[in-house]
């Protein structure tokens, strides 16, 4: 018996005849769960939105919801009859309605829903949007008709709730306090939802899992810490890019040794027997900055980023190895300088390659 | 793929909209009578060559006109310019035969003219000094003064289009405003004229009313005579045939000289709304006497001599039977627009929620209706009815149904459609292209059917549009004359079928009154539309 409450079995991912994303596997456990897919633009995140909405149609694979195939090769549900919504990234308002009417429009589908949970004046408190209600679609900034968008989705109260770069048009000082507030109702509604986005901390935040998308695979679907700290492809580690990866040699059990930075300790997260070559996630948080310290590398750069700095350094090897230092550290390197690094390297989690 | 309802319905009606094209071009390998080797021996020659005079004539003086006029409308302020903005379209509530008949009664011997002359200056020979507008001349000038307001409207829609920075780039480039007007401003509307000039040639062509008035032989007042005269329905559609060929040839033609140039302005990003230039003095008053002239010769000429005949022969106001002509006349228009609009709008949904090539193909060849000329059309129509009836009599033992379609409401009203449908094709098709693919999705994930989108979401948007097809299809219909000719039932009259009969019989008095309500009612319909035909760019 199916236990997962939306399931993707093996599906090929199409536009047209051309396949955006292969066999792509994953599953959402229970029901209100939020899960987000992250990948580059243009890698067929979309296009894995508009086919669970029933928007295009597969030929392998299924789509599973609630017990129910929405999608296989035989079966393809019409997007009317599956209570899916899915809010689009570009405005897909109705023009010739006021906001208020596009979004009242939502309503209608669950108007004999009993249990309504969200009314329209605490959606439109929600969203901050009070002020547009009796605007038309084309007298509202992008970043209002988005919310427009996902009131009058989050209304329909579906089954699945699909957003496609929900806050992409969103302008940034705005941008935390409206995913705070999404986060908060999905919660309350327990709509399980599916986020795509091409923003890590975004999809960190709001989804329980997260899912990347390189190359027209899935690559990795974990919670978001272990994306993070143990993501489990060269790929994944780039696509982050927040690591460098450099070449070290299994040491011990919980040891390793790299020419420029000495012996590194911690824990492996998969065995590698002594001796063997291996390549090293580093990332700007694992060095921490030691002024006392005499493992000095030479400073190349350095980026302000308003709660730290990340300094560039270089080795001896050449190897440039990222640092965050936090911005009221109390001196500040130039470039030229050397920063000193503490010692012994010590790295929770080791991730090798 | 699935074939559903919307599926269907678009392919039916676009196959039925080009069985007039199939017919014509099945024709040609038909036999002919005798007509046709006699017609080659005799007029052939004079056909091809009085067509192709007449468009050549008709397309440099609806160029000049149309395109001056929306020049200086467009570019200029001078006094009136905003009036004449507007009213320079009322032109087209003059259809080519009306102004043919006007220009005869007032250039004619003891005409219009002849009798302002004798009352400013007493009697005189006057008919001797008077220039006779007819023939030829007078069926370019009928045609040119009635049409030319298809190269206005396109050539000042582009215009408008033309951002400020292009008009600055010329004077930064040190360009004097007439070299500016044909080195950018000209080259960039091009494809608005030539659309424009394109509706012309075609209307030309298919002109009817006004080359018989004055007696032209042309391809269309040969096909028509063929059926009418030697009843060679076989002929008729072979001339068709080449009078097509001769219309596709100048979409060719066109298409070739465009090469790969792009004339598209972006009309959101760097759009910069222009600055009109103050024209006063002399030069003012030569913009407004050029706009005022052309005003004056298009519309209020034609109209005051049919007043004038009007007020002058009353007797003829009340021997017409302007309540049932009013009514036969709307009777056809409501029929008609409604049938274009629902059709028209059933088959652009099929189109968009299919994305079907062979559907599209026959869309696309459905709606070069426009381009065949009325008189082909009926023609055509009675072929394939008479193809069709003898079938089912003969092979199958079936009652004849010819007389369901020919000289009946129903018959008339399907050649309408099929003539007329491009233009609500297009119209409603221009509407829908400002509704984005995702608004359907969207609204198919909140639950909405195909026919629930269609009919809660599609057509409130469309409203203004669908008005607006409505009115320009009811307008040429009031002007409509060879399809109305041709298939009207017996003694159902309109307002253009009775002012051609009239005039035909050279009773020009007697086709005043007609003519002059045709008129007030195509200018009330162009009044109510001007807001959608003039639309600014900002609107």
């Amino acid at each position: 018996m199916n236990k997962n409450f939306f399931e993707v079995k093996n599906v090929d991912f199409n536009v047209g005849n051309k396949t955006k994303v292969k066999n792509v596997s994953f599953a959402i456990e229970n029901q209100g769960d939020v899960i987000c897919l992250l990948g580059p633009s243009g890698i067929g995140k979309t296009t894995i939105l508009r086919t669970i909405a029933g928007l295009e149609k597969i030929k392998k694979g299924s789509i599973i919801l609630n017990g129910k195939t929405l999608s296989s090769e035989e079966i393809n549900l019409e997007p009317e009859d599956r209570n899916i919504s899915l809010a689009f990234q570009d405005n897909s308002l109705f023009p010739h309605y006021t906001v208020e009417k596009n979004i009242l429009l939502g309503s209608e589908r669950n108007k004999e829903k009993k249990d309504k949970k969200i009314s329209l004046d605490e959606i439109v408190e929600l969203l901050d949007i009070s002020k547009i209600l009796s605007k038309y679609p084309h007298e509202i900034s992008a970043g209002e008709a988005q919310r427009t968008s996902l009131a009058r989705s989050l209304i329909t109260q579906p089954d699945l709730l699909l957003l496609d770069e929900p806050l992409s048009n969103v302008d940034q000082s705005f941008k935390e306090e409206i995913q705070v507030r999404l986060k908060k109702i999905l919660n309350k509604l327990k709509i399980t939802t599916i986020i795509v986005t091409h923003d890590s901390y975004e999809a960190f935040y709001l989804g329980s899992k997260c899912g990347i998308i390189l190359n027209q695979e899935l690559k990795q679907f974990d919670d978001p810490y272990k994306v993070y700290h143990l993501p489990n492809s060269v790929e994944v580690v780039n696509f982050l890019n927040r690591g460098i990866l450099i070449p070290a040699k299994v040491t011990g059990k919980n040891t390793l040794e790299n020419l420029d930075l000495g012996t590194i300790e911690g824990n492996f997260i998969k065995e590698y027997p002594e001796g063997s070559d291996v390549k090293l996630l580093l990332q700007p948080e694992d060095l921490e900055h030691d002024d006392s310290s005499n493992l000095k590398l030479e400073v190349v750069d350095r980026k302000f980023r308003g709660t730290n700095f990340i300094y560039t350094l270089k080795t001896s090897s050449n190897t440039l190895i990222p640092v965050f230092v936090h911005s009221h550290h109390i001196h500040q390197h130039e470039v030229d300088e050397k920063f000193g690094i503490k010692r012994p390297i010590h790295i929770d989690h080791i991730v090798c390659f | 793929m699935r074939i559903n309802f919307w599926y269907i319905s678009s392919f039916v009606i676009s196959l039925f909209v080009i069985i007039p094209i199939l017919t014509v071009f099945s024709s040609f390998f038909e036999n002919t009578s005798n007509y046709y080797q006699v017609l080659k021996d005799t007029f052939l020659m004079e056909y091809i060559f009085n067509s192709l005079i007449l468009l050549v004539s008709v397309l440099i003086l609806t160029f000049l006109i149309g395109t001056g006029s929306a020049y200086l409308v467009s570019f200029f302020n001078f006094p009136f310019s905003n009036f004449f903005k507007w009213a320079l379209i009322l032109s087209f509530a003059v259809p080519p035969y009306i102004y043919a008949y006007s220009l005869t009664a007032f250039f004619e011997n003891y005409g219009t003219a002849y009798t302002i002359l004798k009352n400013l200056f007493g009697e005189g020979n006057y008919n001797q000094s008077i220039p006779k507008f007819d023939g030829l001349l007078g069926a370019v000038l009928s045609i040119s003064f009635s049409l030319y307001a298809y190269v206005y409207i396109l050539a000042r829609a582009s215009f408008l289009y033309q951002s400020q920075n292009i008009i600055d780039l010329g004077k930064n480039l040190g360009f004097t405003r007439l070299k500016a007007l044909y080195s950018i401003i000209l080259p960039a509307a091009r494809p608005a004229i030539v659309a424009g000039l394109s509706l012309v040639a075609m209307e030309t062509l298919a002109e009817f009313g006004a080359v018989d008035f004055f007696s032209i032989n042309t391809l269309t007042t040969g096909i028509y005579n063929s059926w009418i005269a030697f009843d060679d329905l076989a002929f008729a559609n072979r001339l068709s045939f080449f009078l097509l060929l001769f219309i596709f040839a100048l979409f060719i033609l066109e298409n070739l000289s465009r090469k790969n140039a792009r004339y598209h302005f972006n009309t959101k990003a760097g759009f910069k709304q222009k600055e009109k230039i103050q024209l006063s003095g002399k030069k003012g008053f030569l913009a407004f006497s050029f706009c005022f002239l052309v005003f004056f010769l298009s519309f209020l000429f034609p109209l005051s001599q049919m007043m004038y005949w009007t007020i002058k022969f009353p007797e003829n106001l009340f021997d017409l039977n302007a309540l049932d002509l009013l009514t036969n006349t709307l009777y056809l228009v409501t029929l008609s627009s409604l049938m274009l609009i629902i059709f028209g709008l059933v088959s652009n949904y099929g189109n968009r929620v299919n994305k079907n090539k062979t559907l599209n193909f026959l869309s696309t060849l459905s709606i070069s209706g426009y381009a065949i000329p009325g008189v082909i059309l009926a023609v055509a129509f009675i072929t394939f009815v008479a193809w069709f009836d003898n079938s089912l009599v003969k092979n199958l033992g079936f009652v004849s149904i010819k007389k369901v379609f020919i000289g009946s409401i129903l018959g008339l009203v399907l050649v309408y459609f099929i003539r007329f449908y491009s233009l609500a094709y297009n119209g409603i098709k221009s509407g829908y292209e400002k509704i984005n693919i995702s608004v359907d999705e969207s609204s198919y994930l909140l639950g909405y059917s195909k026919r629930k989108t269609f009919l809660n979401i599609h057509i409130p948007f469309l409203r203004n549009s669908l008005l607006f097809v409505g009115i320009l299809v009811s307008l040429e219909i009031i002007r409509e004359l060879p399809i109305t000719l041709i298939l009207r039932p017996f003694n159902f009259e309109t307002f253009a079928t009775t002012a051609y009969i009239s005039a035909s019989e050279d009773l020009l008095e007697a086709a005043a009154v007609p003519s002059l309500f045709l008129i007030l009612i195509a200018t009330f319909f162009i009044i109510v539309t001007s807001k959608y035909i003039l639309r600014d760019n900002n609107e």
